[in-house]
């Protein structure tokens, strides 16, 4: 079962492979020039709506600011990797932002942009646990890159009880 | 020199050219350029200094760290913090400062042949770095999380001991990892690259060491590429200097001094450049006391306790150091694993949140053999490091004992940081639950801050890449001065390890240079 298990999953990556690893995401990379595209801006306002669900403020219009707020800083941290991570990150994220993509890597039905927190995090879920590599580390650094961003700006400590640096 | 400080010239002629602006380069650049030497600095990251630390990682990662603060071993499983800013891992550092431990040198003399390192001969150095940089226990009140290590180890009758640190007029911040806004801690920033430079050494920074011109068994030249701020190269496939000097001392740090050898295609005939590169690998456990912890507050790593270290052989199963380290937003919201509400849980007890973690001692083991530094195709340095069963199982009784220790000190719930682990509210059920956690990679959160090895010295050419005297077995011309020396890892935080050593090898080589004694201080 085990052995048969990783078959489908090693066929599964060969498949999403073929269909988006080529053309598809030669043509729509994750970062353009270090930037996070359109698409990559919506994939990661989606998964720090379910990464950081009861962390984010409450009331929805302060909700899409701290999300906004989030994904800017995303973008500020990209520009900064070197070349060699961005190319990387630039792959996971356009591969994350096509169908075949999200479906094999992700395991997520609808578009990012549709699918509700539970959807997205049942599908974190499945990647956090996978027996793949790969999807475990898709899974590790969407985390660790949603969680640093969001509680890098002085405007989310409360939500840890955080003072701030001590005024010198 | 370099970046918005000047343009670079074509070439440059000097007497000896340092690669590396931290631990081991600091220390070489003050005693050659007071030997006389004519002395040129290369420093791939930004000259940064206290009037830019404002004590926010938003800042501080990005701009000190190699890669952002994100580097990772090859397959992910392990985050790396290390510096990249002049001053390197010393100016963003937590000051934890030991001597080489015993145990580790006897090691080097008695199976690898390095008969000099030995205390007493190592002594003078790590007295005249002490003093040359504050090195002393920190007799301030430990804060909480330092004094919860203390407290536990107490009531379990391990012995816990104050951490010595490099700081002068310490202001107990707690901000050491975003660099001291103060000039409290002596880093090579406000020490020895200072000095240096105030005896004629030039500094070149944002200017990357790309790869020395080898001819003849001697460094001709060594050729630099201006950099980015994210290390891109400014003009791709443009030489920004050639350097010409006598004399070459690699400093970089491990991963990437190995890796300016291994861009240069030089000489390894025993296939050891990179190979054997230790990291400590370093595992968490988070408790909640009811008290507030605030662990962000105060002097970082002021408590240690070596017991699961010196109570097995240093060659047997893996020792762990424990200590406590700092705790901030970024940090803390990372490290934490899991999303949604539980994650939301987590993070909601931050203020209450203590945190220890265990530096595991690989390389005295065969199968703790550490990890094999490679080039990607760019050209820029990545580190294969397989965390093997061996290592893991350490990890697995470094989380049992972390967590023994923090209900001891009275946690009301810790969480072993690990993918499939839950708080725990007692002693019993952590033990159980950690005995049953798959310790695998990429599911138990491992990261490491001591980058060592890569370039060991060895008594003999098929054991190293450089001699006991710091000198390039096949490349006469070259020194290695970093922690990428060490054959083994430290056992311990190993900032003073270098300063000592390089010291050492610093003093031989501005005699063997210049006929003149320096000593530091």
């Amino acid at each position: 079962m085990q052995r048969r298990s990783l078959l489908k999953l090693g066929l599964v990556s060969g498949a999403v492979l073929a269909l988006a690893g080529g053309a598809a995401v030669l043509l729509r990379p994750g970062l353009e020039q270090g930037r996070l595209s359109a698409s990559a801006r919506g994939l990661f306002a989606s998964l720090g709506r379910a990464i950081l669900q009861g962390t984010l403020p409450v009331d929805a219009q302060a909700r899409s600011r701290a999300l906004a707020g989030m994904v800017e800083r995303i973008d500020a941290l990209t520009a900064n990797l070197p070349p060699a991570v961005q190319a990387e990150l630039s792959q996971l994220l356009g591969l994350l932002c096509t169908t075949p993509g999200r479906l094999g890597l992700a395991g997520l039905a609808p578009a990012w942009a549709d699918a509700s927190e539970a959807q997205v995090q049942a599908a974190l879920e499945g990647m956090r646990f996978s027996s793949l590599a790969l999807r475990q580390q898709a899974y590790q650094a969407l985390h660790e890159i949603v969680g640093g961003a969001y509680m890098s700006d002085e405007s989310t400590w409360a939500a840890l009880g955080y003072p701030g640096p001590l005024p010198l | 020199m370099g970046g918005a400080h000047g343009a670079l010239p074509a070439k440059i002629t000097c007497d000896v050219a340092i690669v590396g602006s931290g631990a081991g380069a600091g220390i070489t650049a003050e005693l050659l350029t007071q030997a006389g030497l004519a002395v040129v600095i290369v420093e791939e990251g930004p000259l940064k200094s206290s009037s830019d630390f404002h004590q926010h990682e938003s800042e501080a990662y990005p701009s000190l760290y190699q890669e952002s603060a994100s580097r990772k071993t090859e397959d992910k499983a392990i985050s790396i913090l290390q510096g990249r800013c002049v001053g390197g891992s010393t100016t963003v550092n937590w000051t934890s400062s030991f001597r080489t431990p015993e145990s580790t040198l006897r090691f080097w003399q008695e199976r690898l042949g390095l008969k000099d390192y030995h205390r007493e001969a190592l002594a003078p150095y790590f007295d005249q770095a002490e003093r040359r940089l504050h090195i002393a226990p920190w007799l301030t009140e430990p804060n909480e999380n330092n004094a919860l290590l203390h407290r536990g180890a107490q009531k379990l009758g391990i012995s816990a001991s104050v951490i010595a640190r490099n700081v002068k007029g310490c202001w107990n911040l707690g901000s050491c990892g975003m660099g001291c806004p103060t000039n409290a801690k002596q880093s090579m920033l406000v020490t020895t690259i200072p000095a240096a430079l105030d005896h004629g050494a030039t500094l070149l920074v944002e200017t990357r060491a790309e790869q020395f011109v080898l001819d003849g068994g001697k460094a001709q030249a060594l050729r630099c590429v201006a950099v980015r701020p994210n290390s891109a190269p400014v003009a791709p496939g443009q030489i920004a200097t050639t350097i010409v000097a006598k004399h070459f001392v690699l400093a970089g740090g491990a991963i990437n001094s190995p890796a300016v050898l291994l861009r240069s295609k030089a000489p390894d005939p025993h296939a050891l450049l990179g190979a054997r590169t230790f990291l400590h690998p370093v595992v968490m456990s988070a408790a909640v006391p009811e008290q507030r912890v605030e662990g962000w507050a105060g002097a970082p790593q002021s408590i240690y306790t070596d017991h699961f270290m010196d109570t097995q052989p240093i060659d047997g199963p893996m020792g762990f150091k424990l200590e406590a380290p700092p705790l901030h937003p970024v940090i803390m919201a990372t490290t934490m694993p899991g999303y949604g509400q539980p994650h939301a849980d987590m993070l909601a007890k931050f203020p209450h949140t203590h945190v220890l973690l265990a530096l595991l001692r690989d390389g005295f083991h065969p199968q703790a053999p550490g990890g094999q530094v490679k080039l990607r195709s760019d050209g820029s340095a990545v580190l294969d490091y397989p965390l093997t069963d061996f290592v893991m199982e350490g990890a697995r009784r470094a989380l049992l004992a972390m967590a023994e220790i923090q209900f001891a000190a009275g946690a009301q719930e810790v969480l072993p940081v690990h993918e499939r682990a839950h708080p725990y509210t007692s002693w019993d059920a952590a033990r159980s639950a950690i005995a049953a956690l798959p310790m695998k990679p990429l599911l138990t959160k491992v990261v490491s801050a001591h980058v060592m090895g890569g370039c060991a010295m060895a008594a003999t050419e098929a054991q190293g890449v450089v001699r006991a005297d710091g000198g390039h077995w096949q490349i006469e011309n070259l020194s290695v001065h970093d922690g990428s020396l060490f054959p083994t890892s430290v056992g311990a935080n190993p900032q003073l390890s270098i300063y000592g050593i390089a010291n050492r090898l610093a003093q031989g080589l501005a005699q063997r240079l210049t006929g003149r004694a320096v000593v530091l201080g």
